[in-house]
């Protein structure tokens, strides 16, 4: 049944094809060029990032060092959920983190129903859309970035890029060329919906609340930047 | 899904008469436009964006035999299963054939409108599988037993008061006051929790295909979608092969379009891209994927004078914008896509003869053509289909009479100006002095709500030519 329904479509596909050789597609839409940008928020795209996602109701930290961002991160878990507990995918950067420098405990591995927070280090961000960019593995377990209660991401000022159109390149470049990874996910916000009568609630099926921990040796200026940004 | 089609001025009277809904339909049609304008105007050249993607897409269809091999190659390489299906029912029974296979009874889905064109819930829940749609919108319409009325928020036609009965009702969680959105929603996330942790099979859509590497992507505000697609551990995309798209760099491109068009937003919460099934070393992930390409016509689409309409990315625009979409509502339509999408679209995946008044449904004031992001030219496509119906005799033969009668007399100026003066002075002492009209013979509908201005007794050629002219 299967086969012969996609040989049948697929006749009809080329018979509606130009047909022509690979090359001269490849060059026709070579010729196309590129699609114009967005008007940036601002020449930074780090600020752009954080700008964007203080507007997506997500918290934003910036702190200087990985001691800063673990007590940052604390604090957040403190004023949510009064605990010192979430989970950590197996991502070195995260291993590394000095966790008792903030009093807390982490667990290694993936998110089980009830947990309150998971905890992930982003493989690069997008000042545009003001998202973070996570690759499931290993070192981060897609259901660590959908299940529990808030997620925390941490991100390093050098894997911020400009626009979604670097998204791609950057990763090819991280990760290989050959490198598909399961699932990339752009997280740009906690999870929402406006679905019962157009009013915007924020906590649908994923988390509740997104903390982005920007780690840049000048990032709190580029908060404070996006801070002052108008709108 | 069943067509109601056919009675769409009957649905349409019906959904003018409900007061709070129209209320809600009218908000949308105000909220929506100027989130969108707001924007497209703050991205700076949308338009270009808007004519850039459109050239790729046209691209795109013109050579989908190459992308389209390239796409299997990728989606294969990466470790899916690719299936073809022909009909609505042929990608029934391959999901279904699927679910069996492992044994599954519990599906999770996220929103797919294939699925909706296919009603694989129906087909699903009557072969015996518990299925659950996880998007709040399309959870309530379930629950409700109803079908979508937008396509971007399927159950935007309940108000506040009807889901906080439907809630009550149907969820056992004893006395609660359940007022606010946020109430409610909190109350569809406990309640749909258990459904994803407990999903044996998660079915999704698709908004675009990357023939470069076989991603399918994936934009969703709640997250549910995600769940769907990293939880449970079969997976299987139900899509079309006009979402393909050639390189990652032209779904950057969609989805500025896309966010923008549907919501206003610079980008969704969630935009994902899934490839496969989880690689060696994953901690979690399907083990196997699947993706369910559906024809249901699309390649007589591409090979017809409509293939344009292949562009349409799904965002709604048209629907908000739209002033009959938004006076009548999107189940007048009865089917899958309502507004001016659904206008051209119903036609040509289900019959001209079943939906031959959806494309009269149309002031042809061109908004959706101006808001369209994927530039398809929707006015012009109705008026297609207007024609076809009229070659095919499928309008009330007074229409086609009064159109070959108006036509006859375009064609004929000199009696065109004899009979409209004739009737501006038979209107002007019918007024009696009176400067209006509340009666006049073949205009009782268009008279039913409106009074019309009586003319003054000279038309604008006589005043023009003045009294020497041949009207006078």
């Amino acid at each position: 049944m299967s086969d012969e329904a996609r040989d049948r479509i697929l006749a009809r596909v080329r018979a509606a094809s130009r047909r022509a050789a690979e090359s001269e597609v490849d060059a026709a839409l070579a010729a196309l060029g590129r699609g114009p940008a967005p008007r940036p928020l601002h020449g930074d795209p780090r600020v752009t990032l954080l700008a964007r996602l203080l507007r997506n109701q997500a918290a934003v930290d910036a702190v200087t060092d990985r001691t800063a961002a673990v007590r940052a991160i604390g604090e957040f878990l403190g004023a949510r959920h009064g605990s010192r507990k979430l989970v950590a995918g197996q991502d070195p950067r995260l291993a590394a983190l000095p966790w008792r420098d903030a009093g807390l405990l982490p667990r290694f591995g993936e998110v089980e129903p009830g947990d309150l927070a998971a905890v992930s280090y982003a493989r690069l961000a997008i000042g545009e859309t003001g998202s973070v960019v996570l690759t499931s593995g290993r070192d981060n377990p897609g259901r660590n970035n959908l299940l529990p209660e808030d997620h925390i991401v941490l991100v390093n000022g050098e894997d911020v890029v400009a626009g979604l159109d670097d998204l791609w390149p950057a990763l090819q470049a991280r990760l290989g060329a050959e490198q598909r990874p399961r699932s990339l996910q752009l997280i740009s916000g906690p999870s929402s919906t406006a679905d019962i009568a157009l009013e915007m609630v924020f906590g649908a099926h994923g988390p509740r609340a997104l903390q982005v921990v920007l780690v840049a040796r000048d990032a709190p200026d580029c908060l404070a930047a996006a801070r002052s940004l108008p709108g | 899904m069943e067509q109601h089609s056919a009675e769409f001025l009957a649905n349409a009277d019906e959904a003018l008469a409900g007061r709070e809904r129209a209320q809600l339909r009218e908000a949308m049609g105000l909220f929506a436009p100027a989130l969108h304008s707001a924007a497209a105007n703050a991205y700076g050249d949308f338009d270009a964006l808007r004519e850039h993607l459109h050239a790729v897409r046209r691209h795109t269809l013109d050579h989908l035999d190459v992308y389209l091999d390239r796409y299997l190659e990728a989606a294969t390489e990466n470790g899916n299963s690719v299936h073809f299906a022909e009909t609505p029912d042929e990608m029934n029974r391959t999901v279904e054939a699927i679910c069996r296979q492992h044994g599954a009874r519990r599906i999770i889905k996220g929103k797919s409108m294939v699925t909706e064109e296919s009603a694989l819930n129906d087909h699903l829940t009557g072969a015996g599988f518990a299925v659950r749609e996880t998007d709040l919108g399309e959870y309530i319409i379930q629950e409700a037993g109803e079908t979508p009325s937008h396509i971007v928020g399927p159950a935007l036609h309940k108000t506040k008061d009807e889901i906080r009965e439907l809630f009550l009702a149907r969820h056992d969680l004893g006395e609660r006051s359940l007022e606010s959105a946020g109430e409610m929603v909190g109350e569809a996330r406990q309640v749909l929790r258990e459904e994803f942790l407990g999903g044996e099979v998660g079915i999704i859509g698709a908004n675009a295909l990357v023939a470069e590497t076989g991603y399918s992507l994936l934009v969703t505000n709640e997250g549910n979608g995600d769940l769907c697609a990293n939880l449970p551990p079969v997976l299987i995309v139900c899509t079309t092969l006009e979402r393909l798209l050639p390189r990652m760099s032209d779904a950057a491109d969609l989805l500025r379009l896309l966010a923008r068009s549907a919501t206003g937003q610079p980008v969704t919460c969630y935009t994902s891209f899934y490839s496969g099934p989880r690689r060696p070393g994953d901690a979690d992930g399907p083990v196997e994927t699947h993706i369910v390409l559906l024809d249901n016509r699309r390649t007589e689409i591409l090979a017809s004078d409509y293939s344009d309409m292949l562009q349409c990315i799904r965002c709604g625009a048209c629907l908000n914008h739209c002033p009959i979409y938004v006076a009548a509502g999107g189940h007048a339509y009865g089917w899958v896509y309502p507004g001016p999408v659904g206008s051209v679209l119903t036609p040509l995946l289900t019959s001209l003869e079943e939906s031959h008044l959806l494309p009269n449904a149309c002031t042809a004031c061109g908004r959706c053509a101006e808001v369209c992001p994927a530039n398809i030219p929707l006015p012009d496509l109705l008026r297609d289909l207007r024609q076809e119906e009229r070659e095919q005799a499928l309008s009330p033969v007074g229409w086609r009479r009064g159109l070959a009668f108006h036509a006859r007399l375009l064609r004929h100026p000199w009696l065109y100006h004899r009979l409209t003066g004739l009737a501006a002075r038979m209107l002007a002492l019918a007024a009696r002095g009176r400067g209006v009209l509340s009666r006049v013979p073949f205009a009782a509908g268009f008279l039913s709500e409106r009074d019309l201005p009586a003319p003054t007794g000279a038309s604008f050629m006589a005043r023009y030519r003045g009294p020497h002219g041949d009207e006078r």
